[in-house]
């Protein structure tokens, strides 16, 4: 059947006498093969008449599948990992580094949840604006609403630099190393990860240092629900996915959900309990209603005590007027 | 398993998962004949599946020489020259221009919903004449698709602001351009009749029918190489509240229709440089201990847009307050509508409020 037959190209071992003496014992897969008694079927092989070849095929089979498991991993060589490799990236807001301990730490999936209108998508903004003036390496920005906004990046940069005929050379080189990508839909997103998967892996020298997706919940929203579990299931293997990107390559990922109304009266977040434990870090921001000041607290962390809730005054200015206006990023006021 | 991933139909996908297929690498070396016995199935169709197979298979290979990390990315730097030299189209009255940042920006879709007898159809139908000024005059000089799925376009009443804009044309054409060689481009209003594309859609099948078939109407009506032809700019839905509103049994259904929707109007708006303005209706919400003025349709369609303007009453002026923008600042500013469209509003009082 499919994938013993598949092996046969690569493997010339398992030819069709062996495929055949497996599907006597009713394996047909690898997976079937891990399922049975190693023992057993070699004992089995010994029998048949060209036992020497089946052994041999045995021991093939079993090499493939060792091929496949991950490598192990102590505690020690975590954790110098962790001090080495995953460095934290500041969001560009003080008080929102603090509560985060530094900041957006690499390795982790940090999900910002929040209801319309609250601050997420200019959260994500000024981190990718940060990140691209603070750190060196690429910022990746996926945006499923059409949200990005090059002249609101341009905004954070000035504001913190004092104005000058450099300004807009720098601005050039800190913005274009923030790559922008538009994303329609949950399968689109799945191949553009697999193709980022494939390219950190050979491409050495080209260093990300944070995904953004803006929002996830839209392009998951779709596909969820409707009596099957595929939605379920595509909405794991994304998470999943960007768990072992940022992993394995050291990157920080920040995602946007949004808010559904839940029981009594209360919102919470969507995407339902599947996706609850998925990311490594949930923020949650609120607004309070005909006022710019948003607070935002941790519902979720791996070693960090969450529900710690402070305000923050969001300031939005459109950049008409550069030398009359003074313009302000996202301040944290208690 | 990897086969779970791929776009295929759910048919297609429990078929394959049936005959043991379940990972990308078991389909990479089978020829469409062999995997159409095995699944019985048609070999177009096998093909379908092997072709969608291959070109997720194709990006899991590292292309020699291939600098981008992925596929058609674009640096802010370039989107923030192309956003710099965009025009928006204006919306006939300065306040309201001024705080949407000179109008509505193509690339995004802007969703207006506001209180019955605000103004919401006539904003739209002023968008649909605005939208055909020429280039010369400072417009997008395109053609406008209007979806209506109430029933309130008025063709009369497009016609009688058609005259109004090509009137204010004629007279811009000869206060500000004396010197200037005169613009040669005077359009008759009946013209602009001519390039609004009307769709009167009365289900919700038909509405998600229509939002599907304008990729292809959009991509027929593209520039085919002649002089002064005009393309599809601006996507006008009035309203797309109206067949989700009532009698819909299944809201998860609802849900998850809206936000198909909603992507593919994103798609179409960033694929063909166009705006998208969709108008909703409103409701009321009990938040913060009050009773507030809410866009309909819920929580989850909130996000689906890119800005959301309401419009509302106060006193006796009409009002419109920016909900949502990823760069506009949450501001309010009046408007009227008079016989010849939207235009500012007269009273003494009239200033731009910012939050």
């Amino acid at each position: 059947m499919a994938p013993l037959k598949g092996l046969e190209r690569n493997y010339p071992l398992i030819d069709s006498n062996f495929q055949k003496f497996c599907a006597t014992h009713g394996i047909f897969t690898l997976e079937d093969f891990l399922v049975h008694d190693i023992y057993l079927l070699a004992a089995l092989a010994e029998r048949d008449y060209a036992s020497d070849k089946l052994k041999q095929g045995i021991t093939q089979i079993l090499t493939i599948l060792d091929c496949q498991s991950r490598p192990c991993i102590n505690g020690l060589e975590l954790l110098k990992d962790a001090e080495n490799n995953k460095c934290v990236l500041s969001t560009g807001c003080e008080r929102i580094d603090a509560l985060l301990q530094g900041g957006l730490r690499g390795g982790h999936v940090t999900e910002i949840v929040g209801p319309s209108s609250s601050g997420k998508t200019q959260f994500c903004l000024q981190a990718a604006s940060n990140v691209a003036r603070q750190y060196s390496g690429r910022v990746m920005y996926f945006d499923s609403g059409n949200s990005f906004s090059p002249k609101r990046i341009a905004q954070f940069l000035h504001s913190s630099d004092r104005p000058s005929t450099k300004a807009s050379e720098v601005s050039k080189k800190i913005m274009s190393n923030i790559l922008h990508h538009s994303i329609f839909d949950i399968f689109t997103l799945l191949d553009m990860l697999h193709q980022l998967v494939t390219n950190l892996k050979t491409q050495v020298d080209y260093q990300v240092r944070i995904l953004i997706i803006d929002s996830l919940s839209s392009l998951i929203a779709p596909v969820l629900g409707g009596g099957g579990v595929h939605g379920h299931g595509l909405m794991v293997s994304a998470g999943f996915l960007l768990k072992e990107l940022a992993h394995e390559h050291n990157l920080s990922i920040l995602v946007t959900n949004h808010m559904v109304a839940g029981e009594a009266g209360m919102s919470k977040p969507a995407l339902g309990e599947s996706w609850k434990n998925i990311p490594h870090v949930r923020l949650m921001l609120s607004r309070r209603h005909g006022t710019n000041v948003s607070s935002i607290s941790l519902l979720k962390h791996t070693y960090l005590e969450s529900r710690i809730q402070f305000s923050f005054i969001q300031l939005c200015l459109v950049a008409q007027d550069l030398e009359a206006h003074h313009k302000r990023s996202i301040v944290a006021d208690m | 398993m990897e086969i779970s991933t791929l776009p295929i139909s759910a048919s297609q996908r429990g078929k394959l998962i049936s005959a043991g297929y379940t990972s990308l690498s078991s389909l990479s070396s089978l020829s469409p004949s062999s995997l159409a016995q095995d699944l019985k199935i048609s070999e177009t169709e096998a093909l379908q599946i092997l072709k969608v197979a291959s070109q997720r298979n194709g990006l899991n290979k590292f292309e020699n020489g291939s600098r981008a990390i992925v596929n058609g990315a674009q640096t802010a730097w370039d989107m923030l020259h192309e956003e710099e030299s965009s025009i928006r189209i204006t919306t006939s009255c300065s306040d309201l221009d001024e705080i949407l940042g000179g109008g509505i920006s193509p690339k995004e879709v802007t969703e207006i919903g506001g209180v019955p007898g605000i103004g919401k159809t006539q904003l739209a139908i002023q968008l649909a004449v605005n939208v055909q000024i020429p280039a010369d005059y400072g417009g997008l000089g395109g053609k406008a698709i209007y979806i209506d799925t109430e029933g309130s376009f008025m063709v009369e009443r497009a016609l009688q602001i058609a005259e109004a804009c090509a009137q204010d044309m004629l007279e811009y054409n000869s206060l500000l351009r004396k010197d200037f060689k005169p613009c040669q481009v005077n359009k008759e209003p009946k013209e602009f009749l001519d390039n609004i594309f009307y769709f009167r859609v009365c289900t919700y099948t038909e509405q998600i029918a229509v939002i599907n078939y304008l990729e292809k109407f959009i991509f027929e009506h593209k520039d085919v190489g002649k002089v002064d032809y005009l393309e599809v700019k601006v996507i006008i839905i009035d309203s797309i509240t109206f067949h989700f509103r009532q009698d819909f049994e299944d809201m998860a259904l609802r849900t998850r229709l809206l936000g198909g929707m909603a992507l593919k109007l994103m798609k179409l708006a960033k694929k063909f440089n166009l705006a998208v303005v969709l108008l909703n209706q409103v409701t009321t919400k009990f938040m913060d201990g009050s009773f507030q003025l809410t866009l309909a349709l819920g929580d989850s369609w909130a996000h689906a847009s890119t800005n959301r303007i309401i419009l509302y009453w106060n006193g006796n002026e009409r009002y419109a307050y920016i909900d949502k923008s990823p760069s506009l600042r949450s501001a309010s500013a009046s408007y009227t509508v008079t016989g010849k469209g939207i235009r500012n509003s007269a009273s003494n009082c009239k200033r731009v409020k910012l939050m």
